[in-house]
């Protein structure tokens, strides 16, 4: 119940600032229906049977999410600063709702930033293959990819106590790994140092996840991963690894959250 | 109701904020927290909100132990905190219900309590509205009736009408005071506004540099400094004025001086008798008045200095 109304708050709140549902879309839509065509046309795609709007599209995702979550975490600092947090903080409920209640609607405002994002590059003529099985491949990975981008802004926002020092961290986090996380390219174009780092990043395996289920039942991504010969078990790996990731960052904001809560 | 036993906050670093201050308040009291600026008394409120976590000693709400049975030592309690704390975003009436909700008031009371509230504080054409949009004096109405819509058996009010026009603070005054009259409400209110302390506690606690120097009723913290006193300024250094005064046996060790102002409470002698000394020691004085004692004067003694910084 203080979950929901919590989360009901920061809805309010969310739909009131029509930018931070507006701006996180800007760059991702303009990357899936005006460069990703560009570069097939100048390059010649893939060269495999994949569409290469449909692969990148799938790779502005791990650009979308990161800065939605990014922006959720702002508010945070925004609420600390000049909102109601301390009246929440003075609320007889466990301080760790509050990080869940921002969470859940940054799930929910996610999801509804990759569906305009698919749908629009769908508009665009970008070819998916999906299956009902693929379908929650795809969701899966979303989530627990914004679970963990929404834990490492949380943390962010209670560790730093300046909304300057979070906007100057923004690019080196939510930006440089998403140029190696294979979003435009295959990871194994990458020279061989930096495709074994990609491998290290959560977001290489959340990609590689979506578009084994919306893209690619073959899993190449999954493939240069792990060169397993079972893509259902480099499936359940990637899986894993994100989980991983989700979980950790998870409790890491909630620790962080709580401990700034109280001086 | 509220129980403090040598409770105290040390910030890292080694700052002494409070030390090991001790009071309690009664069920229906309203006790008021007087200090200077950086004195300890947000602090203190902090401890009993449970977001400032204490150092030493304890501190309990309705008997819950603000750190061990936070949740319920939050329950019973309600805060009007120094700054704002809103949603400017947001109408007033959605912050009336959230607070209902995390404070768990059945739906079916929430709305009267509401109703009511509303009613009580006037804010009838401001509820609907995005809280950006009212003055600091209705902000201020708005975030008392939040507070109260759980109908808390301990209020915090920290320093709720610092920035007001007096207009504006004056009503406010009345608001709280009108809140007095719900004798199930404990009130503990923090001030630097001594007239508000005199105007609305049974008891308050002076604070200074961490730590209670006076705990008493208004009437008699007043009590202490006679019936009249004698203020004068001097042309020249104070201190040194208010030295010759205690050496002819005029001045007591509870009179003080704070720049060029004498403030000596006469007791048992005349202002005659203490202006024939003042002149026998030849001391230059602009202006000599007397009055009655406030507890301006009881503070200014017990806080000295750093009261007139922070004024």
């Amino acid at each position: 119940m203080a979950l929901l109304t919590l989360a009901r708050r920061r809805a309010a709140l969310t739909a009131r600032n029509p930018r931070q549902i507006a701006v996180p879309l800007l760059t991702p839509i303009l990357f899936a229906t005006v460069i990703a065509p560009a570069l097939q046309t100048a390059l010649g795609g893939l060269g495999t049977h994949i569409d290469y709007t449909a692969f990148v599209s799938i790779g502005t995702v791990g650009l979308l999410v990161p800065l939605a979550t990014i922006f959720a975490g702002l508010s945070v600092i925004v609420d600390r600063d000049s909102g109601a947090q301390r009246e929440l903080l003075a609320a007889p409920i466990p301080r760790r709702l509050l990080v869940f209640g921002n969470l859940l609607v940054a799930l929910a405002l996610s999801a509804l930033q990759v569906a305009v994002l698919v749908a629009v590059a769908i508009l665009r003529g970008a070819n998916f293959d999906a299956s009902a099985t693929g379908a929650l491949w795809f969701i899966g990975a979303s989530i627990l990819f914004t679970v963990f981008m929404y834990g490492v802004a949380e943390t962010m926002a209670s560790r730093m106590s300046q909304q300057e020092e979070y906007i100057a961290a923004t690019p080196a986090v939510a930006i440089l790994p998403w140029f190696f996380a294979g979003a435009l390219f295959p990871i194994g174009a990458l020279p061989v140092a930096l495709t074994e780092f990609a491998k290290f990043l959560p977001l290489t395996h959340a990609l590689a996840l979506m578009r084994y289920g919306l893209l690619d039942s073959h899993g190449s991504g999954l493939n240069d991963i792990w060169g397993m010969s079972s893509t259902t078990a480099e499936a359940f790996l990637s899986l894993a690894v994100v989980l991983a990731f989700a979980v950790a960052f998870a409790a890491l904001a909630v620790r962080s959250f709580t401990r700034s809560a109280v001086r | 109701m509220i129980d403090v036993r040598a409770l105290r906050k040390t910030y890292p670093g080694g700052v002494e904020a409070v030390r090991d201050i001790d009071f309690d308040v009664a069920p229906g009291e309203v006790f008021g927290l007087l200090g200077p600026n950086g004195a300890g008394k947000s602090t203190t409120v902090g401890m009993l909100t449970t977001t400032i976590a204490p150092t030493g000693g304890s501190a309990s709400l309705a008997g819950y132990d603000v750190v061990r049975q936070a949740l319920d030592a939050r329950r019973v309690s309600s805060v009007v905190f120094q700054e704002p704390v809103v949603d400017r975003a947001l109408s007033g009436r959605a912050h009336l219900e959230l607070h209902g909700r995390l404070w768990g008031v059945p739906s079916s009371r929430l709305a009267v309590a509401i109703a009511d509230l509303v009613d009580a504080l006037r804010l009838g054409e401001l509820v609907d509205r995005a809280v950006g949009t009212y003055s600091g004096g209705e902000r201020r109405r708005l975030e008392i009736a939040r507070a109260l819509v759980s109908r808390p058996r301990v209020l915090f009010l920290d320093e709720p009408t610092v920035g007001l026009d007096p207009r504006i603070r004056h009503e406010l005054l009345d608001v709280i005071a009108g809140l007095r009259g719900d004798g199930e409400m404990t009130i503990l209110l923090t001030t630097h506004y001594l007239d508000e302390a005199q105007r609305l506690c049974d008891r308050v606690a002076i604070i200074h540099l961490g730590e209670i120097v006076a705990l008493d009723t208004p009437h008699a913290l007043l009590a202490g400094l006679g019936a009249e006193i004698l203020e004068m300024r001097i042309d020249g250094d104070g201190p040194a004025a208010l030295a010759a005064l205690r050496a002819r046996g005029v001045a007591n060790a509870d009179s003080f001086a704070v720049g060029s102002t004498l403030t000596v409470p006469l007791h048992d002698r005349t202002a005659a008798q203490a202006i024939a000394v003042i002149d026998a020691a030849n001391l230059a004085a602009s202006r000599i008045t007397t009055r009655t004692p406030t507890l301006d004067d009881v503070y200014l003694r017990l806080t000295g200095d750093q009261m007139a910084e922070a004024a």
